[in-house]
């Protein structure tokens, strides 16, 4: 299978990272390599399973409804980037005007 | 050509727990912004969740009471996307192994009579933070407060056919749910929000069409407004010569329209996989069997059997019904000992006044039981028990034969008295008092009126008719 | 130089002197991101001020810089974190506080652990302390080069296919990855969470021991940790009479690297005449796991990593439009390196539609695979498989930079454990050209005390500093 630029490019959107022009077309080549090199799996039949691997316990193990209350070492207002009158601000655009 | 609507509806429902589905944090709403979170539900580096059990046995019990098959084993996904509300980029939902599914929920159509809607799936996941974009200028803030709080998701099939019909399953499943102590299901606080899917087709036909997904209604009867106008503008398209697109489409009560979102959504490609922080929930036949055997009864059962206990009217029952606390009272009520009829009669009346103004049922039910007593053996009159349950409803603690003493309402039987106000009456209207004598009967129920206003609502009204007839048939 | 004044009133404040010194010596490794003397201090002060001496009184452990502190900031190598405080303490850095460890740096990565040679860190790579020229090897290089250079004891790194074990085979220092679910993740920054497990360095196999038995045991916080008391410290064997130990022939290729073939067949003989028994035995779907690796660990991470966002904490980049998609994008594209973008494309692409079924749904079945070779090797009365830790010792900076693949095969025998959540370790068993080798031990499922205990034995009859050839 290969990798498109136009497909990179997509999953750049669907994962929000810019891309830099200049270093595109490496990064299609090497997704291309990566791609290619786990595609190794196809050698191994459908067919052929085991039960499937959990790392970890079985089940989940549940917390009870009680409030834990976590004392933060320094509220969220002394690691935000914008925080102001106890909220986080991001810019206003697009999408959320309509909501 | 005639149009056939076909409506599914997302509910999402806040379960009723004290914390978030992740972590300790409380659910309460109101507080100053955030500042019910902690690393889980800010999704600081390193943070990893941890299930509530309350909130996994509250949708349990809302699968059941909604006739849903509940997994032994249901595996929690990640659905992927970013949005500042979402503090990890990711929702910790259920995906392909949910909670439950294939269930069903029976309502009263207002169009096909009783119906049936499928419920497809019932699963468990988390709450996104609150966005508020009026509160500063070109900002969007964001309160992750609500961020991870336990919701439950109710996916219905495409069985409804009407806006109308979307409505009743609405009022339906909401009762269940409260019955059952899963929720609020509060639309007005945000503990029961609705997502609609409408599709039409030609009546007749059987493929669906493209459907539309509805959004943003604040009310079940939004959500009816919504569906018609959604309605109207597929059939209207459609008839002009074109086609469908799917879309998402925001409600505005203001002005009862439906708008496309502006932006093109990125293709929905929630990229869902296992949440590979959390095991997979795994609950035992036995649990679940117990879960069962102690729902409350639930609506739907609770009306036949009120019916058929009380020789209740359908329609009283169904009206009792439609509220667990208002049924609950009502059979406390007669439990104390009252006449099912009259109680159900004070239920729909009073009661259920004073509960829609205040949410309470200030008269203790064996208060409103005794003053029923009263009504029936004839101690005070229907209209002055009215004034007596106002005042046991400021003050609660009295006796109800105490309170009308106090008042004065305590009916006067003794034939002395009511022949005293009688002569009065027929006295001070004599024009009245001839037409009666020439024939005119019905003029019994003005007589009897003018002695209730004359003895202040004291007389026995019961007792007042053979006395007036009396002195009426007397030759002048 | 903890033996002798582990435990002695004052000894805390006189430790925290000794390792500032060390650490200011070792400064041209960059092996360390943050420390201060002031910090350590502190440090010194708090444990002497215990009133109990903890297990670990007084050693000076050196963390991973994705392991999250209240004191010091995490930046998990990243731009996208530069002076990120945490709020709150990894419940590993609580439970070696309460042991009477002293935190004494956060140690230099690649990038979100993303790496086999801690070049890909955004704050310049880790060098080999015994040749400059060469890599440490990764993701847990700082770690392992502070280790090795006689800094501290112990460390904490993190394994998510090999990132501890690897570094100490390249560094010739105890390296020991415990069982999934052993030790609580909570406060680890997350790459790939199914895999992901904070891991030991120790120069010895005692103090990488007393570490793993000090943070392992269940963690309410962490609901995959597993209902298990914590690990002891292993008692010592006299000899390895019993013990069956497998040698997976896909692990001892025809190219094996000569030294490397070379002081593993001396480790096997040493196994033998210490009274043990040494089998051939095969696992075959080994072949598949760094492909296996490479499709489930990226899918995690993508997912793991979305939360950096430039909205709630960590450096914020503004978009050429001013809006939210912009920022995030900007954030994101500036922020991370290039390794990680390259991992969260590949993790994103593996995941989206129609594409789930070829890729990550064939690896969740190929790792179901991998795992129950494990299993059955073990269900066959083989007790430990022995292997070589690395094809090679470590290799030169920019070697392998330009081939995300070539990287990607540095971790060829180490990826699978990982796959499988089974525990395992690197023994240094001897030198080639003056570089380290290692000996890959793996166990079953909670098998780490006998697996340590075993390779403390070797360790005391081997001599880890020989040259094999």
């Amino acid at each position: 299978m290969t990798i498109g630029l136009d497909e990179v490019l997509h999953v750049a959107k669907l994962a929000e990272l810019a891309v830099n022009e200049s270093e595109i077309l490496r990064l299609v080549d090497q997704m291309n390599r990566i791609v290619n090199y786990v595609a190794k799996l196809d050698e191994v039949p459908g067919d052929r399973t085991a039960e499937p691997f959990l790392a970890g316990p079985k089940a989940v193990t549940l917390r009870e409804d009680v409030e834990v209350i976590v004392p933060l070492a320094r509220p969220p207002s002394a690691i935000a980037p914008e925080f102001v009158e106890g909220f986080f601000l991001v810019p206003r655009h697009g999408a959320m005007e309509d909501q | 050509m005639a149009w056939e609507t076909v409506i599914g509806l997302e509910v999402h429902v806040q379960l009723r727990t004290r914390t978030k589905m992740f972590c300790g944090n409380r659910t309460t709403f109101g507080d100053p912004p955030n500042t019910n979170v902690c690393p889980v539900c800010l999704g600081l580096p390193g943070a990893l969740p941890v299930p509530n059990a309350e909130a996994i046995r509250l949708a349990v019990r809302g699968a059941l009471a909604l006739d849903c098959t509940v997994h032994e084993t249901s595996v929690f996904a990640r659905k992927n996307y970013f949005y500042p509300d979402l503090p990890k980029g990711y929702q910790i939902s259920q995906f392909d192994r949910p909670l439950a599914t294939g269930g069903s929920v029976s309502f009263d159509s207002p169009d096909r009579g009783r119906m049936q809607v499928g419920i497809t799936r019932l699963h468990v996941e988390e709450d996104a933070g609150k966005l508020l974009h009026d509160r500063f200028r070109g900002k969007t803030a964001v309160d992750l407060n609500r961020a991870g709080t336990p919701l439950a998701e109710i996916v219905s099939e495409p069985d409804l056919r009407s806006p109308a019909e979307a409505r009743a399953y609405l009022t339906t499943l909401r009762q269940i749910l409260v019955y059952a102590g899963v929720s609020e299901c509060s639309m007005e606080e945000g503990s029961l929000r609705v997502d609609a899917n409408l599709s039409i087709r030609p009546t007749g036909t059987s493929k669906l069409g493209t459907k539309t997904e509805v959004k943003n209604m604040n009310s079940f009867a939004n959500v009816e407004r919504a569906l018609e106008a959604e309605r109207a503008r597929q059939i209207a398209l459609v008839e002009a010569g074109h086609r469908v697109e799917q879309v998402t489409l925001l409600f505005n009560a203001a002005t009862g329209q439906v708008k496309p979102t502006r932006s093109k959504e990125e293709s929905h490609d929630y990229r869902y996989f296992p949440d590979p922080d959390l095991p997979p929930l795994v609950l035992t036949p036995a649990w679940i069997a117990e879960q069962r055997a102690t729902l409350p009864e639930l609506p739907e059962a609770k009306r036949v059997r009120l019916e058929a206990a009380h020789a209740l009217s359908a329609q009283d029952a169904r009206v009792i019904t439609a509220e667990a606390g208002l049924a609950h009272y009502f059979e406390s009520v007669v439990e104390a000992g009252a006449d099912p009829k009259i109680s159900a009669n004070w239920v729909m009346g009073e009661v259920m006044t004073t509960y829609n103004e205040t949410g309470a049922f200030p008269v203790p039910a064996h208060r409103l039981a005794e003053l029923i007593g009263l009504v029936r053996d004839r101690v005070v009159s229907h209209q002055a028990a009215k004034r007596v349950y106002a005042e046991l409803a400021q003050s609660p603690d009295q006796d109800p034969q105490a309170a009308a003493t106090r008042l004065g309402l305590v009916q006067v039987s003794d034939q002395g008295a009511l022949a005293g106000w009688v002569d009065e009456v027929l006295a001070a209207h004599p024009g009245e008092v001839t037409r009666f004598r020439e024939g005119e009967t019905k003029l019994m129920a003005f007589f009897v009126g003018q002695v209730m206003k004359r003895s202040k609502g004291k007389a026995d009204p019961k007792g007042v008719q053979p006395v007036l007839q009396e002195r009426l048939t007397q030759p002048a | 130089m903890t033996a002798g004044t582990a435990g002695l009133r004052g000894s805390g404040a006189v430790i925290a002197r000794e390792t500032g010194a060390r650490l200011t010596k070792a400064a041209p490794l960059n092996a360390v991101l943050h420390w201060s003397q002031e910090l350590l201090d502190a440090e010194g002060a708090r444990v002497d001020a215990m009133s109990v001496a903890g297990p670990l009184a007084a050693m000076p452990v050196a963390l991973k810089d994705n392991i999250v502190t209240v004191e010091q900031p995490t930046t998990c190598a990243s731009r996208i974190l530069e002076g990120y405080l945490s709020p709150y303490n990894a419940t590993v850095v609580d439970r070696l506080r309460a042991a009477g460890a002293m935190i004494a740096a956060k140690t230099n990565l690649d990038e979100f652990a993303m790496g086999s040679s801690t070049e890909h860190s955004a704050f310049g790579r880790v060098k080999h302390p015994l040749d400059p020229t060469r890599v440490p090897g990764g993701s847990s290089g700082g770690s392992a080069a502070l280790v090795a250079a006689g800094v501290v004891p112990a460390a904490l790194g993190s394994e998510t296919g090999g990132s501890v074990r690897q570094p100490a085979s390249f560094c010739g220092v105890v390296g020991v990855k415990p069982t999934y679910g052993r030790v609580s993740r909570y406060g680890l920054v997350a790459f790939g969470s199914s895999l992901d497990c904070v891991s030991v360095f120790g120069r010895t196999v005692d103090d990488a021991a007393r570490v793993l038995s000090t943070i392992s045991g269940p963690d309410p916080l962490d609901a995959t940790t597993v209902d298990r008391p914590p690990m002891q410290v292993p008692t010592a064997l006299p000899d390895l009479r019993g013990l069956t130990v497998g040698l997976p022939q896909e692990y001892f290729p025809a190219d094996l690297d000569g030294g490397v073939a070379t002081a593993l067949r001396r480790t096997t003989e040493q196994i033998q005449a210490l009274g043990g028994d040494a089998r051939l035995v095969s696992l075959p779907n080994s072949v598949y796991a760094v492909p296996t690796y490479y499709i489930i660990a990226p899918a995690e991470a993508a997912a793991n990593l979305a939360r950096y966002d430039g909205v709630r904490y960590g450096k914020r980049r503004a978009g050429p439009d001013g809006d939210i998609r912009a920022l995030y994008r900007t954030t994101r594209g500036e922020g991370f390196g290039e390794e990680v973008r390259r991992r969260i494309l590949v993790g994103t692409y593996v995941l989206s539609a129609g594409y789930y079924d070829a890729y990550y749904k064939k690896a969740q079945q190929v790792r179901a695979l991998i795992a129950e070779d494990f299993q059955q090797v073990f269900a066959s009365g083989i007790d430990l498989l022995l292997t070589p830790t690395t094809p090679t010792p470590a290799f030169k900076a920019g070697e392998k930079t330009e081939d995300p693949v070539a990287m990607y095969l540095a971790d060829i025998f180490v990826c699978s454990m990982s796959l499988a959540g089974l525990p395992a370790m690197n023994l240094p068993v001897g030198r080639s050209g003056g570089l380290p080798i290692g000996a890959q031990l793996v166990a079953p499922h909670f098998g780490e005390e006998r697996m340590l205990a075993v390779a403390q034995l070797l360790e005391r009859t081997m001599d880890s500093l020989a040259e094999v050839s």
